[in-house]
C-alpha cells in the first residue's frame, strides 16, 4: 500500500482562518471557565482574535498566492473582503456586549458562533472551488440559523430562526444541484479550471448543462445576497432575529454571498457575460426597485432597515455586474469593494441605533419613538442621522462615494438605463431616510423612552459614525485600498 | 455463476422494494421504522453484490446505524404520534402518484433508451473508488473541505447543544408536537363544552 503523502501546505494564505478557527474553539473553553453573568470577557477574548486577524493578513498584501491545491487563495480582493468582513464582526460583537444581558439571553457559545459564521465568510471570499464555497456557505448558514433563534423563549426569534433554516435549507438544494452540473459540464468544479473548459469550447449537450448550473448556482447565491425575486424572507427575518444578529446577517451574509457570486461570474462564467450579463442587470434593477418601494410603506424602522438592505444589494450587484463587461473590469470591482464597506459600516451603525432603543421586552421602532431623539440623546441622533445619510447617498458620506463608483461603473459597462434606474430609486430611497432625520430633529418625543446607551455600543455606534464621515469626506484611502484590490483578481 | 448472482439480485431488489411498500403501508410507525432499516439492508447487500464494499459498510454505519435510530429516537421522543388509527392515504392521493410517476419517467425513461445495456464488459479491469484512493483524494486533492467539513459539524453540534440545552429557570419548557396538538384540541373542546356560561374563564 502506497504511503499517504500530506501535500506541502502554505499555511500563510490559511493564517487568518487558522486564527478565526482556532479563536472560536480558544471561546469555547474560556465560555466554560468564565462565570456565570460575567460573559462579557468571552466577548473582549473573541475581539482580540478579530484584530489579531485582521494584523496578520497586512504582510500578505500584493503578495497573492494560493494553497490546497488552488483551493484557496489569499490575493487582495480576498484580503479586502476579509479586512472588512472583520470590522463588520468586530463592530457586532461591540454592540452585543451589553446589549446580550440586557435581554437575558447572554451565553458565551454566541461569540464562538460568530466566529465560526465569519470564518465562513473568509472562506467565502477566499474559496476558489465550487465546493470549498458551498462548505463556507453552509458553514456560515448553520451559524446564522443558531444566532437568528438565540432569543430563543421569543417566537419572533424562533420564527426568523425556522424560516431562515427553511429557506436556507432550499437555496442550499439549488446551489448542489448547480455545482453539481457544472461539474458534469465542464468536469471540474475549480473555477480556474471551468474557466479554461469553457475557453476551449464545450460539446452543444454540456453548454445547456452548464447554463443550467450557473443558473441554479446564482439562484443559490440570490438567496443569501436577497436578490429580488428571492428576497421574501428578509423582512421577518431580520425583525424577528436579535437585533445585533440581524446586524451581522444583514452584511454579513451578503458580502460574504457577493464575493463568491462576484469571484464566480468573473473567474469561472468571466466568458459567459454575454448570457448573463443582461438578466443579473434587470434582476439588479426589480431589486432596487422592489427594496425600496417596499421600505416607504414601513413605519417599523428595523422592517424599513431590511427592505433597504434588499435595495441595496441591487446596487452592490450593479458594481458586480459590470465588473464582468471589459470596459468597467476594474471599476465595477472597486465599486462593489467601496459600496460593500460603505454600506456595512452604515447598516451596523444604524442597527446600533436601534439596539440603544432596545428595552428589554419591548422595542422602540416605530417611526414616532425617534421623534425628538436629538433633545434626548444629540449622540444617538447625529450617529442616525449620518447613517441614514449614508444610506440615502449624500454627500459627504460614505455612501454617496459608493453609489458613486456603483453608478460610473454601470454606465461605463454600457448599462446606462441601469444607472438611471439606481439614481431614481435613490431618489425614492432618500424619503424614507430623511423622513427620520426629520422625526429626530424636528418632532417632540412622543412617549417617554430612555436609551440605554452603554460604553462598548457608544464605541460601536461611534466607530461606524466615524467611518461613515471619515471615508466620505476623505476616501482616498479606500479608494486606494479597493484599486489594490482589483490587479489581483484580473490578474 | 451468473445465473446465481441474477438469483440473488432479484431476491434482494424484490426484498428491497417489498420493504419499501411495508414501510409506507404499516400502520404502527415504529414498525415502519424497522422495515426501513431491513431495505437499508438490503441495499447495502445489493452494493456487496456489485463490489462496492465500501459503499455497502457505509451504508450500514451510516444509514443504518445512524439514521435510523435517529429516526426511532425521534419516534420515541414524540409521544402519542405512534399511528395507530392514523390516515395512511391522503385524500388526493392519485395527484402524488400521477407526479411521482412522471418524475420517475423522466428519469428512467431516457436512461433506458439512450444506455447500451448488452455490452459485455471487456476484459481491462476498470477502476472503481476504492477506499483507498479515496482516502487519498481527502488527504491530497481535498485535504481543504475535509477539514471545512469537520468544523461545519462541530458548529453544527455546538448549534444544537445551545439549541436544545435547557438551562434551569431560564428557558421554557419545549413542548413535543403531539403535546402541543394535545393541548390544543383540549382548548378547543373545552370552548366547544362551555360556549358561553364559562366564556370569561375559558378566554385566558
Amino acid at each position: 500500500m502506497p504511503d499517504i503523502q500530506i501535500p506541502s501546505i502554505d499555511l500563510g494564505v490559511s493564517l487568518q482562518l487558522l486564527i478565526i478557527f482556532g479563536g472560536a474553539m480558544v471561546l469555547l473553553l474560556a465560555d466554560l471557565f468564565s462565570g456565570e453573568g460575567n460573559k462579557r470577557i468571552v466577548g473582549y477574548i473573541a475581539l482580540l482574535f478579530v484584530v489579531g486577524a485582521a494584523a496578520a493578513g497586512v504582510p500578505y498584501w500584493d503578495a497573492p498566492r494560493s494553497t490546497f491545491n488552488g483551493m484557496l487563495v489569499l490575493d487582495n480582493f480576498a484580503l479586502t473582503l476579509n479586512w472588512i468582513f472583520l470590522l463588520s464582526t468586530a463592530i457586532t460583537i461591540l454592540i452585543s456586549l451589553e446589549y446580550l444581558p440586557r435581554q437575558g439571553i447572554e451565553r458565551g457559545e454566541y461569540y464562538a458562533l460568530l466566529l465560526f459564521a465569519l470564518g465562513g465568510m473568509m472562506l467565502l471570499a477566499q474559496g476558489t472551488d465550487l465546493i470549498v464555497l458551498f462548505l463556507g456557505l453552509e458553514l456560515l448558514s448553520i451559524t446564522l440559523y443558531v444566532l437568528a433563534g438565540f432569543a430563543y423563549p421569543r417566537l419572533s426569534s424562533e420564527e426568523a430562526a425556522m424560516k431562515y433554516l427553511l429557506i436556507g435549507a432550499f437555496a442550499a438544494g439549488f446551489l448542489v444541484f448547480g455545482i453539481a452540473l457544472l461539474y458534469g459540464a465542464t468536469g471540474t468544479s475549480s473555477l480556474a479550471g471551468i474557466a479554461n473548459k469553457l475557453g476551449s469550447g464545450l460539446a452543444a449537450d454540456d453548454v445547456a448543462f452548464m447554463l443550467a448550473g450557473a443558473a441554479l448556482v446564482i439562484i443559490g447565491f440570490g438567496y443569501k445576497i436577497s436578490m429580488a425575486p428571492f428576497h421574501m424572507w428578509t423582512p421577518d427575518v431580520y425583525e424577528g432575529s436579535p437585533t445585533p444578529v440581524a446586524a451581522f446577517m444583514s452584511v454579513g451574509t451578503k458580502g460574504a454571498g457577493f464575493a463568491a457570486l462576484a469571484r464566480l461570474l468573473l473567474v469561472a462564467l468571466g466568458s459567459q457575460y454575454a448570457t448573463w450579463g443582461l438578466i443579473l442587470a434587470i434582476l439588479a434593477a426589480v431589486t432596487m426597485v422592489i427594496g425600496n418601494v417596499s421600505a416607504v410603506a414601513q413605519t417599523n424602522v428595523k422592517r424599513m432597515l431590511a427592505y433597504s438592505s434588499i435595495g441595496h444589494a441591487g446596487y452592490i450587484l450593479m458594481g458586480v455586474l459590470s465588473a464582468g463587461s471589459p470596459a468597467a473590469a476594474n471599476r465595477g470591482i472597486e465599486g462593489f469593494l467601496f459600496y460593500l464597506l460603505a454600506y456595512s459600516l452604515t447598516n451596523l451603525g444604524a442597527f446600533a441605533v436601534l439596539i440603544a432603543l432596545e428595552q428589554r421586552g419591548e422595542a422602540a421602532w416605530s417611526l414616532d419613538d425617534f421623534a425628538g431623539l436629538w433633545h434626548r440623546q444629540p449622540f444617538l441622533a447625529i450617529a442616525m442621522a449620518l447613517c441614514m445619510f449614508s444610506l440615502a447617498g449624500v454627500p459627504p458620506t460614505a455612501g454617496f462615494w459608493g453609489k458613486f463608483y456603483v453608478f460610473t461603473a454601470a454606465w461605463e459597462a454600457g448599462l446606462q438605463w441601469l444607472a438611471v434606474v439606481g439614481v431614481i430609486t435613490s431618489a425614492i430611497a432618500a424619503f424614507f431616510y430623511l423622513r427620520i432625520i426629520v422625526q429626530m430633529f424636528m418632532r417632540d418625543p412622543v412617549r417617554e423612552i430612555s436609551p440605554s446607551l452603554d460604553r462598548n455600543l457608544m464605541i460601536g455606534v461611534g466607530l461606524a459614525a466615524l467611518g461613515v464621515i471619515v471615508f466620505g469626506i476623505s476616501p482616498t484611502p479606500v479608494i486606494d485600498l479597493v484599486q489594490g484590490s482589483v490587479l489581483a483578481l484580473s490578474r | 455463476m451468473n445465473i446465481l448472482i441474477m438469483v440473488i439480485f432479484v431476491v434482494l431488489a424484490a426484498f428491497t422494494l417489498a420493504a419499501g411498500v411495508m414501510v409506507v403501508t404499516v400502520k404502527n410507525i415504529i414498525h415502519a421504522a424497522l422495515w426501513l432499516i431491513a431495505s437499508f439492508f438490503s441495499v447495502a447487500a445489493m452494493y456487496l453484490l456489485m463490489e462496492a464494499e465500501f459503499i455497502a459498510i457505509v451504508q450500514v454505519l451510516v444509514y443504518v446505524g445512524a439514521i435510523s435510530i435517529l429516526v426511532l429516537f425521534a419516534i420515541m421522543l414524540t409521544r402519542h404520534v405512534t399511528g395507530e388509527g392514523v390516515r395512511q392515504l391522503y385524500k388526493r392521493w392519485w395527484i402524488a402518484l400521477i407526479v411521482a410517476a412522471a418524475l420517475f419517467g423522466v428519469l428512467i425513461v431516457p436512461t433506458v433508451f439512450n444506455y447500451e445495456w448488452a455490452v459485455q464488459p471487456s476484459g481491462a479491469q476498470i477502476s472503481i473508488a476504492s477506499t483507498v484512493e479515496i482516502g487519498t483524494a481527502f488527504m491530497r486533492e481535498y485535504l481543504l473541505p475535509f477539514e471545512v467539513a469537520s468544523v461545519l459539524l462541530l458548529v453544527a453540534l455546538i448549534g444544537a447543544i445551545v439549541i436544545a440545552f435547557e438551562e434551569r429557570s431560564t428557558r421554557r419548557r419545549v413542548l413535543t408536537l403531539a403535546e402541543e396538538v394535545e393541548q390544543r384540541r383540549q382548548r378547543n373542546e373545552s370552548l366547544r363544552l362551555a360556549p358561553t356560561t364559562h366564556a370569561s374563564e375559558t378566554s385566558e
